[in-house]
């Protein structure tokens, strides 16, 4: 995916002298080809996450379109005030380009995972946060909103994710459904979870029970009024994310809900604890232990059907 | 060499351009009955010498194309800056008064979205530097002529971020931007040298790849001379330290923390500062 998305903006930067990357001593022979290319239009800088976000700001001032590209967790973690001000007050149009996104990183330490970037960044004024499921998606939304106004954030997965959104040829802010209206089962999620839950739906429905996954690419505005012919009738609504449970899809979705006047019953979530993770081994490692892979999504919504599993029922 | 500069910017007597600015900065004190006086009063000449004589600029377009960009990063500077603005013409002098209303345009540090002139908004230190670092780079970018001023704070440079700009500008040899230290030597809880010493602060910039030049920070003269000397896209940026006294003009204000910030500010207390200004 960030291969894609990397190779994305030397194409775009190619077609107008405006877009410019920026990284953040991002290793050798990163888009080595765009240097030689376009070196005006390429710049490698120091492991200055506060000085990379400013200068992008400066750049974008200015009338230049900035693609920031460096490890998610330094990024939102380090540079945040650089984001809230330089960027977001100033409601200039840079991308920050999400490495490692979730548990990618989880071999790293808890200083290198992304479990509550979703959050921070839907919490500055005026960013758009999308979490795109497949490199096929990256390339359409990238290329889709070069010219949006609006300042991005955009979290990548680790890369070969299967391409599952290919039938969505041109990207756009709406959720993208995957089954029928009125399903007994409604899956909401968002980023490299979306393969995870299309395995899910396959499985459930081979077991008969009739399922929707409903992928929000984009964060901030859901639509969930326009969902009530899929969410509405519902026996089981689970939101399956790879973030903390707090500020990420779930929270979008309440909100939505409640400030629409819909019913919050049958509403669960799986996402990652609202811990620092001491383990370290693979992206996969954590999301198995911490029940967000198909299988595991199939046992929670068997159980939720069943009636045996209420464990996370929403209490409000 | 310091120790004269230091002097000097103590004994310059104030013209009366310098006392009417001042008197200006007390309208807008005394309208929103608090701010930052020592920080204004330490940078008022730096700003006036930049818009009187240094910075190509028009009042009546505040955003034309090729205007030198001017960034105040130490924003809680900005009285000292909304009084050159009003001078010269950026907006009248009675909107001073208005300083920290609800519906002002003048806030408490400076933003770009509410007051014509200013160039971006600050007020969190250690940001300017790096926006004015991709603003000179996108001048460059275009071949534009225009050049990049970006004004900063002693006590800012207790920011890691304005050393990761600093050490960025050398790199991509910036050589149409100034950074300007305003060195009054007092920060808000004391003395620079009791906090934080900067020394050897010329040293440092030489260190990180600038071309350093030391000035009376209140003479008006020596900086129209230094700041408004021709500049090359490419080479060195350039560091000039203004050594400045932080409420300069007013004795009860001069090196005094508790004129850095009030809150509350009574009229009795303006009323006795003005009797300052027209001795």
């Amino acid at each position: 995916m960030r291969q894609k998305a990397l190779l994305t903006v030397y194409k775009l930067a190619k077609q107008d002298p405006r877009v410019v990357f920026i990284g953040s001593d991002l290793g050798a022979g990163t888009l080595r080809e765009m240097q030689l290319d376009i070196p005006g239009q390429f710049f490698m800088e120091g492991v200055s996450e506060q000085h990379v976000v400013g200068f992008a700001a400066g750049l974008a001032q200015e009338g230049f379109i900035p693609y920031i590209n460096t490890i998610g967790t330094f990024l939102t973690r380090r540079a945040f005030e650089q984001i809230s001000i330089d960027i977001g007050l100033h409601h200039l149009p840079v991308r920050l380009l999400s490495t490692g996104g979730g548990m990618v990183y989880a071999p790293l330490g808890p200083t290198h995972t992304a479990v509550e970037d979703i959050g921070l960044m839907l919490s500055v004024p005026n960013m758009k946060v999308f979490a795109p499921a497949d490199a096929f998606e990256m390339e359409n939304l990238l290329s889709t909103l070069v010219e949006d106004k609006d300042p991005h954030y955009v979290r990548f997965g680790k890369g070969g994710e299967s391409i599952v959104t290919q039938e969505f040829s041109r990207f756009d802010l709406g959720p993208k459904i995957f089954g029928n209206e009125s399903a007994e089962v409604v899956i909401f999620t968002t980023g490299i979870m979306l393969q995870h839950c299309l395995d899910a739906k396959a499985q459930l429905e081979s077991q008969g029970h009739s399922t929707t996954v409903l992928h929000f690419p984009y964060l901030n505005y859901l639509s969930i009024e326009s969902l009530d012919s899929y969410i509405g009738s519902a026996h089981i609504r689970l939101c399956v994310e790879e973030h903390v449970p707090r500020g990420g899809l779930f929270t979008q979705i309440l909100h939505e809900l409640i400030s629409a006047g819909r019913p919050l019953t049958s509403l669960y979530q799986l996402a990652l604890p609202a811990s620092f993770s001491h383990n370290y081994g693979s992206q996969m490692d954590h999301l198995e232990s911490n029940g967000l892979t198909a299988p595991k999504v199939v046992t929670k919504i068997k159980d939720l059907v069943s009636g045996s599993s209420k464990s996370n029922r929403m209490r409000i | 060499m310091t120790l004269d500069y230091v002097q000097r910017a103590n004994e310059i007597p104030l013209d009366l351009k310098s006392k009417k600015l001042r008197l200006l900065v007390l309208d807008a004190l005394e309208g929103g009955g608090r701010g930052h006086l020592g920080p204004a009063l330490s940078l008022l000449e730096i700003v006036r010498a930049l818009y009187d004589s240094v910075l190509l600029h028009d009042p009546k377009s505040p955003l034309l194309p090729i205007r030198d960009r001017f960034i105040l990063s130490k924003g809680h500077g900005c009285l000292g800056l909304y009084a050159v603005l009003a001078d010269r013409g950026y907006f009248p002098t009675s909107d001073l008064k208005d300083f920290c209303r609800f519906n002002s345009n003048l806030g408490g540090h400076p933003e770009r979205a509410t007051l014509p002139g200013i160039e971006f908004s600050t007020g969190a230190l250690g940001h300017g530097l790096s926006v004015g670092i991709g603003m000179a780079m996108a001048a460059r970018l275009r071949a534009e002529q225009w050049r990049t001023f970006v004004l900063l704070g002693d006590g800012e440079l207790n920011e890691g971020s304005v050393w990761e700009g600093a050490m960025h500008a050398s790199q991509h040899q910036l050589g149409a931007l100034t950074v300007i230290v305003d060195f009054n030597r007092m920060q808000a809880s004391g003395e620079v040298d009791s906090i934080v010493s900067l020394e050897p602060l010329a040293s440092k910039w030489k260190a990180f790849g600038f071309e350093v030049l030391e000035v009376n920070g209140h003479d008006i003269v020596d900086l129209s001379r230094v700041l408004g000397s021709s500049r090359e896209p490419f080479g060195k940026p350039r560091a000039v330290i203004a050594h400045t006294v932080k409420g300069k003009g007013f004795a009860s204000a001069e090196n005094s923390t508790v004129w850095h910030h009030k809150a509350k500010i009574s009229r009795d207390e303006i009323f006795l500062l003005r009797n300052e200004m027209s001795r």
